[in-house]
């Protein structure tokens, strides 16, 4: 891509022009180039002289420089070199001062002198020249442009342009589309290759849910392809797993009573036989228990016990998206939009009012449950949802990280979130609000989902190949519209939006299906592979890793049974049962988790606990295999706030080299040095044909250190870098400019803000 | 004064949490067929065997899988009362409570015929506070003996040469040598140069207790006394303390409060204490760094001035975050400059409801924690010595937190550091890189203030225990693994060098019996 600087003058603002041919229009007509910029990119409108204020209550260390609005980001270019920030990880699509127009939440322009603000909206007009701008965004930063030197007329529109193009009418205007459709015009060499380098199934072919099957042992459960073209329900995947028992002639005749015909969908296997099942409600009330009947008769037909089948009712048991989604706001609100001091007395209460953790630890509470069920009980559990499309991504995902360890290593998550998420029809376009059309549609279940991750790798940090930054960037990652993974509905939404934008642009599609978007597991699309490194957690004690017992090294040869090692955190006595396959009934009372009890002990009892929670506690008296089953320790006074994630921002809770990070660090480095070791005794062997099996396929060649921080040449003690702090790779600097210290606090005067006069609302009432 | 055999060391296990392993011999124990219900608040009844001996109260249940142990040193112990009568109805409704000082409560269920608890009951009474009964308090009685002696830690010559003291500004003074001046001082102290012997004797009679001011450490500049700046810390007294943390106790012992934990624990207060004493001790030591000397006073000066000398010396000379700096800490700040442990404390003595009982040194603690978690490569131990320490500031079997003030005798007892300082490297952080003149200041914000549960919430069966966290463990194996490889290569270049080696030209046909085969097997994660 060329990365000339052209310019021409003379171009008006475009902030009037909606409909798709805009972007066409301005392709033929500007070359208007940024860096970095992406393919597709055009600028829409810019001014010059802009301040971005960088400290809250003085202008000391502002910056001085071009504010732009292109089709895909607003960018501030600044006039001089400037020494780097203190240190902020890179977007290969994002310069050091760029935001997303999909990243901005609410576009506030402040005018000082007539003490006017207005919430900026699509197609707006705006009475007053603004003195100032701010972006609030979609991952928690607020930034802030003051536009006292710059042309009034050209701040204005640069203000109503931002307003205008993060808000499209339409799908097609994300700047995905433009961005993938660029790839059509110039040499298809170049162009995006969707996940064709990845190692990883993306669950759109029948062979990969193949793969899944046998991997899980799943031998009573086929692919089904009724869906093929998405002629049955078009918020299914085209291919879906169902019980053997079950032939297509059945399902067919199911489907239309199922809400949005949504059949039963396989999610996995435990290694016992049990099945975890997704399932949308049954719409027709005469047909509920016929239904239900034959679907759990056919789950336990293909449970090699014969087990039976338990119904967990997702609706009844957890918060629905909207209830979420105003946690997320109120947490988002107490965390970066109340100023510090004020807020710190009432902190805790605040914290408990907003629901987030509350919310988050339903979530986990659940999932633990479903996961004894499965493991405990070993019955095969189906989890019920309306539509099947929110609560249950967040409860299946989770619920597979507690037993199976191979989606805890980076390419087994990303799998994960790709079965449960994007195939399963989350409808990412919605929940994320990137139309910014339907408020009520918008609820963050999937940084939910992030969240409780999160606290499991927080309470097990070596049992994952990946770190917090990972989840964070891939969360961030959410409000760049260019990747297939959080762009769209469902994956028929994808094929049938890519149809409509090739032929309103000529582009052709030859014989493929969809656009070739990037899933966002394309990572070097946003980052370069030093930077990947970020991603791989040292500690991780995956499958071949090696570990010290009792002072010596032991290695865990990859076992054959990909999970026999669950079995390993099972109670003695159900381990028996599992062993020996007699009849569920049977199995099923004589495995009473109820401890058994003399008569006379019983008697003097005052505690009743109940199967599940003496289940864990089972559990937790046994050293944890990292191996095998995880369960979050699920008291209020365990789970703690994702701090990187909500407070990375906020320049006053940073700790200069401080935070966990300095501890990875030096994680890092040692494992750098055991790796280079390693490498060195391999050149002793020479290649040995007998290690390249056991290694991990996710890691790269090993030519290539997977560690961020390397390892010193010499064994000097390796101080901690200055640019460290509790932020890290991210930092407030420049990233965060609340406005309250210079007047009347924001929060108060935002009239007809939807997000944030919400929270405002929320806070006063929690008061 | 009567004294008791003593239990040898071969039970006294390194922390009072772990059990041991030995029946120990038993002084005191109880007729064994006389059968005791321990009632677990997460269990229920458990029939067991309790064992009192003069250290500690030990229990194990007989039939429960795993079998549930307690092992309380009877220095825990706060407070013993009768629970029921002999004609209490319902079950379990005739026994003991027990209320100990490290954050759990006991309760214990006996058969209501023939008193059967009248004896357990009079000799845990007795020798959980033998003060009150005319006996030794344990430390007296222990002959341990670890290869170090703790008591030589601290040797306060030493500790002034290593700051540059005395010099041109401050001066070493003898006057307090027979606790003449002030019995709760130490007896070298370093004060101001001008200060003559006459001053500080004319200071002392009129500042509570004849305490002056000394110097806390590292601390330079002259004009102490000229333009004075006054800063209120605004940190409540001991009394607010200890029932913020009695509030603490109530929401976590014996179940974490689950439907309004956080609003909960905002409305003990405890974390807002703990806020306020680091920012006070930030602002002390920010007007240190920034040349100024800063005199902390309480009322007394050996509560709260203990807790912002101890923080801000902490924060600004890393030479007291090393494992033996730390100890030097806390012999000169708080045992040196008389932190009323015994009176804090209550060591032996039954008057639970004493007022001048606070947690003023477990909020200390905490305080270092909180830095330990902000800065995690900062600080030579790791979180086990602070556990260990408050293990120890109750179990009375070490004689360092025992006293008010130095000059009460010590050196019949051992030192806690005797134990510390002869298994090092079982405290050590693994994570600790030297930086020796990095100032450390914590961001002193609910935002990063947490709850040390690993301490406060440890008793809760539910939890997972564990010895070690998980990243110092990973990191300890991580470290083994590199020597381990490194002793490897050493190995192989050693043969490689040996004429008749082959094993490379044989590499690519690997053969089951070859010793490098192993190697191959060698896979980290990474």
């Amino acid at each position: 891509m060329a990365r000339e600087r052209e310019r021409d003058p003379g171009v008006e603002t475009v902030s009037s022009v909606c409909d798709s041919s805009w972007a066409l229009f301005f392709i033929l007509k500007n070359k208007y180039l940024l860096e970095p910029c992406a393919s597709g990119e055009i600028v829409v409108n810019e001014v010059s002289f802009v301040r971005k204020c960088i400290g809250a209550d003085s202008s000391h260390g502002d910056l001085w420089g071009k504010l732009i609005c292109t089709n895909f980001k607003v960018s501030f270019i600044t006039h001089d070199a400037l020494p780097k920030q203190r240190f902020q990880v890179a977007n290969r699509l994002l310069g050091e001062h760029d935001v997303p127009l999909a990243c901005v939440e609410q576009v506030v322009t402040v005018n000082d002198a007539k003490g006017k603000q207005k919430v900026l909206c699509s197609n707006q007009k705006l009475k007053f020249n603004p003195t100032e701008l701010i972006l609030y965004c979609k991952d928690f930063r607020i930034i802030r442009f003051r536009f006292d030197e710059a042309g009034p007329q050209s701040a204005k529109k640069v203000c109503l342009a931002i307003a205008h193009y993060s808000q499209p009418a339409d799908p097609q205007l994300l700047f995905g589309f433009e961005y993938v459709g660029k790839q059509y015009y110039g040499s298809l060499v170049n162009g995006v290759d969707p996940g064709g380098g990845l190692q990883m199934p993306l669950f759109d072919r029948p062979s990969e849910w193949d793969r899944e099957i046998k991997r899980t042992g799943a031998s009573e459960w086929r692919v089904c392809s009724i869906n093929e073209g998405y002629v049955v329900s078009p918020s299914l995947p085209e291919y879906v797993v169902v019980p053997v028992s079950l032939a297509d002639q059945d399902l067919k005749q199911y489907l239309c009573f199922f809400t949005a015909h949504r059949i039963p969908l396989w999610c996995w296997n435990h290694p016992n036989g049990s099945a975890l099942v997704r399932m949308a409600s049954i719409s027709d009330p005469l047909q509920q228990r016929k239904l239900d009947q034959r679907i759990c008769s056919a789950i336990t037909k293909s449970h090699p016990q014969r087990s039976d089948v338990l119904k967990s009712d997702l609706d009844k048991n957890l918060p629905n998206i909207q209830d979420i989604q105003a946690a997320f706001v109120k947490v988002r609100h107490i965390c970066v939009i109340e100023p510090f001091e004020e807020s710190e007395e009432k902190w805790l209460s605040s914290m408990e009012s907003s629901r987030w953790l509350e919310y988050v630890r339903a979530f986990l509470k659940h999932s633990a449950e479903v996961v004894y069920l499965l493991e405990g009980k070993h019955v095969s559990v189906i989890l019920q949802e309306e539509e099947d499309r929110d609560l249950s991504c967040v409860v299946s995902s989770l619920v597979q990280l507690m037993l199976d360890p191979h989606f805890r290593s980076l390419t087994g998550f990303q799998s994960l979130v790709q079965k449960e998420w994007v195939m399963a029809g989350h409808r990412f376009l919605h929940r994320c609000n990137h139309l910014k059309k339907n408020d009520k549609e918008e609820s963050p279940l999937f940084q939910l989902f992030l969240d409780c991750v999160w606290q499991i790798i927080n309470q097990y940090p070596a049992a994952f190949e990946f770190t917090e930054t990972y989840l964070t960037v891939l969360s961030d990652s959410m409000w760049i519209p260019v990747f297939s993974t959080f762009l769209f509905n469902c994956p028929q939404q994808r094929t049938e939006n890519s149809m409509d934008f090739a032929k309103s642009k000529c582009i052709p599609m030859g014989e493929e299906k969809a656009l070739r978007f990037p899933p966002v597991w394309d990572w070097s699309q946003q980052f370069t592979p030093k930077d990947q490194a970020l991603f791989n957690n040292p500690m991780y004690v995956g499958k071949g890793a090696t570990c010290v017992q009792n002072g010596t090294v032991k290695s865990f040869r990859r076992t054959k049974k990909n999970y026999s090692s669950t079995l390993r955190g099972m109670p003695s006595s159900l381990r028996n049962i599992l062993m020996d396959g007699h009849d569920s009934l049977t199995l099923t009372r004589r495995n009473s988790l109820v401890p058994r009890l003399k008569p006379d002990f019983s008697q003097i009892r005052e505690v009743v606990e109940s199967p599940t929670e003496r289940f864990f506690r089972d559990w937790v008296s046994r050293p944890a295999d990292l191996q095998g089953m995880l369960i979050p320790q699920l008291l209020p006074s365990h789970l703690a706030l994702w701090r990187l994630y909500f407070l990375r921002w906020v320049p006053e809770a940073s700790i200069p080299k401080g935070g966990p990070v300095t501890a990875y660090h030096k994680l890092s480095q040692l494992a750098d040095e055991v790796e280079k070791l390693q490498s060195q005794l391999r050149q002793y062997k020479g290649a040995t044909p007998a290690s390249t099996p056991t290694s991990n396929p996710s890691a790269p060649p090993s030519d290539h250190s997977r560690m961020y921080f390397k390892a010193g040449s010499t064994h000097e003690p390796s101080s901690i870098p200055e640019y460290l702090s509790s932020s890290f790779p991210f930092s407030p600097v420049g990233n965060m400019c609340r406005r309250s210290i210079l007047g009347t606090p924001l929060s108060k005067f935002l009239n007809g803000a939807k997000t944030w006069l919400s929270t405002e609302t929320l806070a006063n009432e929690a008061l | 004064v009567r004294s008791f055999p003593v239990p040898l060391a071969l039970f006294l296990s390194r922390s009072p949490s772990l059990s041991f392993t030995r029946a120990p011999s038993l002084p005191l124990s109880l007729s064994p067929d006389k059968d005791i219900i321990y009632i677990c608040p997460f269990s229920g009844a458990l029939k067991g065997k309790v064992f009192i001996t003069n250290y500690r109260l030990y229990f194990k249940s007989a039939d429960a899988d795993p079998a549930v142990t307690l092992d309380v040193p009877l220095g825990a112990i706060g407070r013993v009362e009768k629970m029921g009568g002999a004609s209490s109805r319902g079950e379990n409704s005739y026994g003991l409570d027990i209320t100990c000082k490290d954050m759990r409560n006991l309760r214990f269920a006996l058969k209501q015929e023939g008193h059967s608890r009248r004896d357990i009951f009079d000799i845990l009474f007795k020798y959980a506070f033998p003060l009150s009964h005319g006996l030794l308090l344990f430390a007296y009685l222990s002959q341990e003996k670890f290869e170090e002696n703790g008591w030589s830690v601290y040797k306060p010559m030493e500790e002034f040469r290593r700051q540059g003291l005395p010099n041109d500004k401050w001066r070493v003074t003898f006057i307090n040598a027979n606790y003449e001046l002030c019995d709760t001082y130490p007896t070298i102290l370093v004060v101001p140069f001008k200060a003559t012997e006459e001053d500080l004797r004319k200071v002392c009679t009129f500042r509570s207790r004849g305490r002056i001011p000394a110097t806390g450490g590292g601390y330079e500049g002259d004009d102490a006394y000229q333009n004075a700046e006054l800063v209120f810390l605004d940190i409540h007294n001991i009394h607010v303390m200890r029932e913020s943390l009695k509030k603490l106790k109530d929401i976590v012992y014996p179940n974490v409060e689950e439907s309004h934990w956080l609003s909960s624990l905002e409305s003990t207060h405890w974390l807002e204490h703990i806020k306020l004493v680091i920012s006070g001790a930030i602002q002390v030591a920010d007007k240190i760094s920034g040349g100024n000397s800063v005199v902390v006073h309480c009322s007394d000066g050996w509560d709260r001035t203990a807790q912002l000398t101890s923080l801000a010396m902490l924060m600004l000379d890393s030479h007291y975050r090393t494992l033996r700096g730390f100890q030097v800490l806390l012999e000169k700040e708080w045992i040196g400059f008389g932190h009323k442990f015994a009176n804090r404390i209550g060591h032996g003595d039954k008057n639970h409801a004493d007022q001048d009982r606070s947690p003023i040194f477990v909020q200390f603690i905490d305080c270092v924690w909180q830095m330990t978690k902000q800065f995690p490569t900062a600080f030579e131990f790791n979180e086990r010595l602070l556990v260990t320490i408050l293990d120890h500031l109750f179990s009375c079997r070490f004689g360092t937190f025992l006293f008010n003030c130095e000059r009460e005798l010590r050196s019949k007892t051992v030192s806690l550091w005797s134990l510390v300082n002869s298994d090092l490297s079982f405290y050590q952080n693994p994570f600790y890189t030297p930086e020796s003149n990095r100032v450390l200041y914590p961001v002193a914000s609910m935002r990063h203030l947490e709850l040390w549960v690993t301490y406060y919430i440890r008793w809760n069966p539910r939890i997972r225990q564990q010895q070690q966290s998980p990243v110092e463990q990973r990191y300890i194996e991580l470290l083994a693994l590199r020597d381990e490889y490194l002793k490897k290569l050493e190995e192989l270049q050693l043969s490689d060098s040996s004429p008749n080696s082959s094993h490379l030209s044989n590499s690519s046909t690997p053969n089951a019996a070859s010793p490098t085969q192993h190697i191959t097997h060698l896979h980290t994660p990474f």
